[in-house]
């Protein structure tokens, strides 16, 4: 829209304040991550003259690591959005991980079936939340508490207690080779990381530019209002909780792959990181404000800690205690500047 | 009228017979067990029951405490409503289980505890590994290794269970205690990855990225040496001039018999759970009335290269 040529000079200066503030406020998610950056930057160990910390061997094997807990907090990040919850991620990947490695070690499947029966699971354990919570409307923290518990049972009766090893043939193992790709590294960046930013990228963009995103956000802003206005919430709902649960299964398949066996007894806590990455990142817990790339930095951000502390080798109780203080002061500056 | 009564009586009398138509006493054994979520527990858990089936007077319950005291307290009430012969028990911590266990001993019900202990000594054995002992084991196993491959100075990464825990202590202070027996041998770097092989990945991959020349890798649970094993292929190290080394020796598919067979692990010390013992001690005190030793500590065994196929077919271990 073109101004009229007798156009007020004072407003102008004030308008450009404006923007670069703006600007400013829309980086306030990743203040944390800058803060924790820095301090591992200048705690960090040296050698011959080489940061540890920012050695770029060191930040890719911290994306690595975060990646499947950056995985499902894409996932966790809509369904926050719509302003729900999902507890059940962490048995989800147990489930999804052992039947990969049943699938792959013990059933002689390839890698391609693998992958779609693995995601399959993961969207029908997601629907399943989607429909109890929009269809029975059990609110969500019940339905996937009862599911967490439930999937972890379904994984230990149908796979017994023990692990399940997944090695590749070409470290004597009976899987298929090429399913070790998702463990592997193209170029000097490790597979699962670009996994984790593909999802990113590609759930940012559907958020941002499709209608679905649209009426995520509407959801979680104002569900009644939402309805009002046409919304379908339910199928939003459901649509959102079955996507958690593909992003979980993949998270699964990274994390069998990696760790060399799928076991029912992973996971646990697996929902905790996720929720707290995404809460770190900046989305608010009641749903409607909140973005995937917060999420993202607020991964990286947890495992940056981990990895700094665990460079210096500090006591493992000490940690606790660092992490804790660590993670409410980078969120708690994110805050205050939000507000001003 | 008196077609029912005689079908009554009938009845009643065929009820009164039954106990003694049984041929021998059926004892039902209860086994509180601390928490399922653990590969060593599932063994201890798989060994009870394959041992109670040599026995046929012998029935097994098993509760899951699911690692929380208050539960497991209230698995025994319930092994104690339900009249058990027996109870063997696991108990989470020492002091939340004491009260409950000496309810059930003092009922003149025997118990046997089984890894961990409880206070005071109202039980009737208790049967356990020396977590110290072990640890002592690998120190020296390290040492001899360093003095064989000349390596001076001999650079230990260790990776510990959760921290506090007294297992985790003891196999850290007899680790160090063996270890002394070669001077260029020392513990460098030492973390936590809270027995879990998913937390001693991105733990060992920080500590291989702060010390490029570690020799020796001491996982004091299998499960994290392995952790440490992927996190070094990762990294590109050298894994045929490392060592690593790890406890718990359990025979199945992902466990270290199978790692040492297959050339990853270098040596593990297996920590027995005394599954089997409790059930053969059970059954001398049930059936064959005999008064137990108030302790038995289970020795260990030790797992190399050499000895490894030896070892999977004593432990009947399975490969995949």
């Amino acid at each position: 829209m073109t101004s009229p040529s007798i156009a007020v000079p004072v407003a102008a200066p004030a308008r450009k304040r404006g923007r670069l503030l703006e600007k400013a406020l829309r980086f306030q998610g990743y203040l944390g991550l800058v803060i924790v950056l820095v301090i591992g930057a200048v705690f960090s160990p040296t050698k011959d003259g080489v940061n540890l910390f920012l050695d770029l061997t060191n930040q890719m094997n911290v994306l690595r690591y975060v990646a499947e807990t950056g995985i499902i907090a894409v996932g966790m990040t809509m369904v926050i959005l719509i302003g729900e919850i999902d507890l059940s991620v962490g048995s989800l990947l147990a489930l999804v991980a052992t039947l990969t490695a049943h699938l792959l070690a013990r059933a002689g499947y390839s890698t391609a079936p693998t992958i779609l029966l693995a995601l399959l699971v993961g969207a029908a354990v997601g629907c399943t939340n989607g429909v109890i919570v929009a269809g029975l409307r059990i609110p969500s923290f019940v339905t996937t508490l009862a599911m967490m518990t439930f999937a972890r049972g379904l994984v230990r009766v149908v796979f017994g207690g023990l692990a399940i090893p997944l090695l590749p043939h070409s470290l004597g193992g009976t899987a298929a080779d090429s399913a070790f790709f998702f463990a592997g590294k193209v170029s000097f960046i490790p597979v699962p990381a670009l996994v984790m930013l593909v999802m990113a990228v590609i759930t940012g963009l559907l958020l941002r530019f499709t209608p679905f995103g649209r009426h995520v956000y509407a959801v979680g802003g104002n569900a009644v209002a939402s309805r009002l206005s046409g919304v379908r919430v339910e199928l939003t709902r459901v649509a959102v909780f079955t996507a958690c649960g593909v992003l979980t299964a993949l998270a699964a398949l990274i994390h069998g792959i990696q760790l060399n066996q799928g076991a029912p007894n992973d996971g646990i806590t697996y929902e905790l990181n996720a929720i707290a990455a995404v809460v770190i990142g900046g989305t608010a817990l009641q749903g409607g404000i909140g973005s995937i790339a917060g999420s993202i930095a607020g991964a990286w951000m947890l495992g940056l800690i981990d990895n700094s502390l665990n460079l210096n080798n500090i006591n493992s109780d000490v940690q606790l205690l660092v992490k804790g203080a660590l993670i409410v002061a980078a969120v708690s500056l994110q805050r205050l500047q939000r507000r001003s | 009228m008196r077609v029912l009564k005689a079908i009554l009586a009938a009845v009643v009398l065929t009820a009164s017979l039954a106990p003694g138509l049984a041929s021998a006493k059926q004892y039902v054994i209860g086994f509180s067990q601390l928490g399922f979520d653990h590969p060593w527990r599932v063994a201890m858990n798989n060994q009870i029951a394959a041992e109670v089936k040599k026995y046929p007077e012998f029935k097994l319950i098993i509760t899951n405490g699911q690692n929380d005291n208050s539960k497991q307290v209230a698995d025994v009430e319930n092994l104690l409503q339900q009249k058990v012969d027996l109870l063997i028990i696991s108990p989470n911590e020492a002091a939340p289980l004491t009260a409950v266990v000496k309810k059930v001993y003092d009922a003149g019900i025997p118990v046997i505890v089984l890894d961990r202990g409880v206070l005071g000594d109202a039980y009737t054995m208790f049967i356990g590994g020396d977590n110290k002992l072990i640890g002592e084991k690998a120190g020296e196993f390290v040492a001899k290794w360093c003095g064989d491959q000349k390596r001076s100075p001999c650079n230990v990464f260790e990776i510990t269970g959760l921290s506090g825990s007294p297992p985790a202590q003891d196999r850290a202070s007899g680790f160090r205690e063996g270890l002394v027996k070669n001077a260029s041998a020392k513990v460098i770097s030492s973390v936590t990855s809270e027995w879990q092989k998913e937390k001693a990945l991105p733990a060992a991959a920080a500590v291989f990225q702060a010390h490029k020349d570690i020799d020796v890798v001491y996982g004091h649970n299998d499960d994290s040496a392995e952790g440490a094993y992927i996190a070094a292929r990762n990294a590109g190290l050298d894994l045929k001039k490392m060592l690593f080394l790890g406890i718990d020796g359990l025979p199945d598919p992902t466990g270290s018999i199978v790692s040492v067979m297959q050339g990853r692990l270098g040596a593990s010390f297996v920590y027995p759970t005394g599954g089997a013992e409790g059930v053969d001690w059970a059954y001398k005190i049930l059936v064959k009335g005999e008064k137990p030793p108030k302790k038995v500590v289970l020795g260990t065994d030790e797992i190399y290269p050499s000895n490894a196929k030896e070892k999977c077919a004593k432990y009947e271990c399975k490969m995949n």
